[in-house]
């Protein structure tokens, strides 16, 4: 009767393979043919309200059903996650009732786009008059798939460092910048240890909690990569170099590995945390300590980005297609995008917020905010196509790097799996259809 | 063995002719045997005696413990949740978890559309099941047995698989984020008229004969004679429709869009953050509210089993 996330999970997953079989089937009944579904006048929004932002998106939502009474938005409950959201997604492509606009994360929009399930976005933007120049490039370009682009930056985030400023000062160790290097923090990490009462020095989401995203950065500082384009890379020596790097730091007692990161940091469990900047609204709320965040280590780049856009299904008719960019432009506009950036920690995507005076003096006041969009810039790449384009890519190098880092496999063989089973997923979905 | 000796040796007693002088009944070797062990392990020793309790105490354990820990969790601060050592009494006792999750998610009315769908789809369920087995059972029509095997067969058809179908169907007829969408496609199980059909056949024959013979019509019988003898049966057969349709999750999630429809196991995933920081707190208190319910029905189901298991076990 209590309902926990992992049988959430595992509900969700038997409904995948269903969507899957469901979809081979296929049905007569199903909408999007010909001129595109009509709606019933209201612009459905399927939002996971990614970071608590329900009430936040809702507001937004208000204030343009005030400005267009015509075509009103309505929020729409897309699931607990952005794969919840997907599933919901593929039943309505086969099923029918298609929304109007969803959220789309950095591992499911490329799907959606792949098979057609969305729309390119490039004539929209022009015919709904969005000035997509004002968006932060390396945002907008993330959505880039064969010089068209299927999304627009939402709640767009990156990886960062967390440190309790309080074992800092303790340990003697810089607080105005995080490590240069990983093997800067192994140096560092006895240090804080001995600092905070022999405490792990860092704490890490686990494989299910998307340790893949986090790992991606300090793979790249190795040298290595999940993959170069189509072609998976976790054999070469840099990514078994970094693998080798983390198992050692989790024997070692440096890095414990855990499936609530957040909370062990917020109750000073660890001393640092590597975590999304989604979480710092949380964090700044909950945890007891002064905390402050910095880049990941470099050599640069060693931070990937990540979070959600919105996306357009394209099964829908030309005339919602268009209404639906003109929500998205009100949803991610100067003003709305500071609104929701600084409820919930993530980035602003428009340039133009970052000249607001308002946002300036916010940035100002909460330096740890500062921290991701400076990081932006300087620290960070698009992420490795087999993490985020090949399907179930995040779930399975997650899971491969539980087996490295918890289990302490074998980093070889473990790597040669995930380059197999990459590769022959590559091999089944993608290259037939290139 | 020596079984076949001591058969032979000792023949059937005759009752009075016993050479015995004390007026117990004079037993075979096979049942002093058998009396002998049911000594053993009635009486039993000390350790058997520790053993057995010891098993008890696990069991209960095993089913309380994590019990315990919701209620407490739900109970408690966010910094006490995760505190090391566990605390295994609230420290200090937070009760605004719960108007926390009763302000922040709506929870009324996640709860009422989960006291509308589970009562509509109990009440639909239970009454075709009913009515399904007692044709089934009772009614002889060509075909009668084939009807009944594509029945069973739709029990083997796990439910993910229509889930497709049965949307684009719902979609079409523009029935998604409505409590139709939601609870027509739920309504036929064939669970039901398995169980009961089974059930029926077990009846004795001479009762509905006596009943026919009486002049009881056919939904009569039904009524006063066949369910009467069925509580039992009816009742755990209820209990497991309302619990499985309170904990649907699949099917409500993907026809519902809002709060208007939705019930309570999706109103608790909004309890839980996706990049930021779930407090386990109020997820606990959203958890403890929705099991309240179910428990509660429980308690009042459960008594009416056991009244109808005794009342048929007197009149049999």
């Amino acid at each position: 009767m209590s309902l926990s996330r992992r049988s959430l999970l595992g509900l969700a997953g038997a409904g995948s393979a269903a969507l899957a079989l469901g979809a081979c089937a296929g049905g007569n009944t199903s909408a999007g043919g010909g001129g595109g579904e009509e709606g019933d006048g209201t612009i459905q929004f399927w939002s996971n309200h990614p970071g608590s932002s329900k009430d936040v998106e809702q507001s937004i939502i208000d204030l343009w059903n005030e400005e267009n009474p015509d075509t009103p938005a309505t929020l729409v409950d897309g699931g607990a996650n952005y794969e919840e959201l997907g599933q919901k997604f593929n039943a309505a492509l086969a099923g029918g009732g298609l929304p109007d606009l969803i959220v789309a994360s950095d591992v499911t929009w490329f799907n959606f786009a792949f098979t057609g399930a969305t729309t390119a976005l490039d004539d929209l933007w022009s015919e709904a008059g969005v000035e997509t120049d004002d968006l932060v490039d390396t945002l907008r370009e993330d959505y880039n798939y064969d010089g068209k682009h299927y999304g627009m930056p939402y709640s767009r985030s990156t990886t960062l460092m967390y440190f309790n400023s309080e074992v800092m000062d303790k340990a003697g160790l810089p607080t105005d910048r995080g490590p240069e290097t990983w093997d800067e923090f192994a140096q560092w990490a006895p240090k804080i240890m001995e600092a905070n009462g022999g405490k792990p020095a860092l704490v890490v989401p686990d494989g299910s909690n998307y340790l893949d995203w986090y790992f991606q950065g300090m793979i790249w500082t190795f040298g290595g990569a999940y993959s170069e384009e189509w072609t998976p890379t976790f054999t070469e020596q840099g990514s078994i170099d970094a693998a080798t790097f983390l198992q050692e730091q989790v024997a070692a007692g440096h890095i414990q590995i855990a499936a609530d990161a957040n909370n062990t940091f917020a109750i000073d469990s660890a001393s640092a945390l590597l975590q999304s900047t989604g979480s710092l609204g949380g964090l700044t709320e909950s945890a007891e300590f002064p905390f402050h965040t910095t880049y990941l280590p470099g050599p640069k780049p060693g931070a990937c980005t990540g979070g959600a856009g919105v996306a357009v299904p394209d099964g829908i008719s030309d005339e919602r297609k268009v209404t639906a960019v003109r929500f998205a432009d009100f949803l991610t506009s100067t003003k709305n995008t500071i609104t929701f950036s600084q409820a919930t920690g993530y980035m602003p995507v428009r340039k133009s917020a970052m000249e607001d005076p308002e946002e300036a003096k916010y940035l100002e006041e909460n330096p740890n905010a500062m921290t991701a969009i400076r990081q932006m810039s300087e620290n960070t790449q698009p992420q490795d196509y087999a993490r985020v384009f090949v399907s179930g890519g995040g779930q399975r190098i997650g899971a491969g790097l539980d087996r490295i880092a918890i289990a302490g496999e074998d980093v070889a063989t473990v790597m040669e799996d995930l380059q197999a089973e990459t590769q022959e997923v590559i091999d089944r979905d993608i290259t037939p259809n290139l | 063995m020596t079984m076949t000796d001591d058969a032979k040796a000792v023949l059937p007693p005759t009752p009075g002719t016993g050479s015995d002088i004390d007026d117990a009944p004079v037993l075979t070797a096979a049942q002093q045997k058998r009396a002998s062990s049911r000594r053993i392990r009635y009486q039993g020793g000390l350790s058997g005696r520790l053993i057995g309790y010891t098993g008890m105490v696990l069991a209960v354990l095993l089913f309380f413990v994590p019990l315990y820990f919701i209620v407490i969790t739900s109970l408690k601060t966010h910094g006490d949740i995760y505190s090391d050592p566990i605390s295994w009494i609230p420290n200090p006792f937070a009760p605004e978890n719960y108007t926390y999750v009763l302000s922040e998610v709506r929870f009324d009315r996640y709860l009422r559309n989960s006291i509308i769908i589970t009562s509509i789809l109990t009440v639909v369920q239970v009454a075709l099941g009913v009515m399904c087995a007692y044709g089934f059972s009772f009614l002889r029509f060509p075909g009668r047995n084939l009807l009944f095997l594509l029945v069973i067969a739709s029990l083997m058809v796990p439910n993910q698989v229509t889930v497709i179908s049965n949307y684009a169907l719902v979609a079409s007829w523009g029935w998604r984020n409505t409590f139709q969408g939601i609870i027509v496609p739920l309504a036929a199980v064939a669970f039901g008229t398995f169980l009961m059909r089974n059930h029926f056949l077990s009846l004795p024959k001479e009762i509905m004969e006596a009943a026919e013979l009486d002049g009881t019509g056919f939904f009569r019988t039904l009524f006063r004679v066949v369910l009467p003898m069925s509580w039992p049966t009816l009742v755990a057969f209820t209990l497991i429709t309302v619990v499985t349709e309170w904990n649907q999750y699949l099917w409500p999630f993907l026809m519902s869009d809002t709060d208007a429809v939705a019930p309570l196991p999706i109103g608790l995933t909004q309890l839980q953050d996706n990049e930021g920081l779930t407090n386990w707190g109020p997820v606990m208190a959203g958890t403890v509210l929705t099991t309240v319910p179910m428990l509660i029905v429980f308690l009042i189901l459960q008594k009416q089993m056991i009244k109808g298991l005794t009342a048929g076990a007197v009149k049999g």
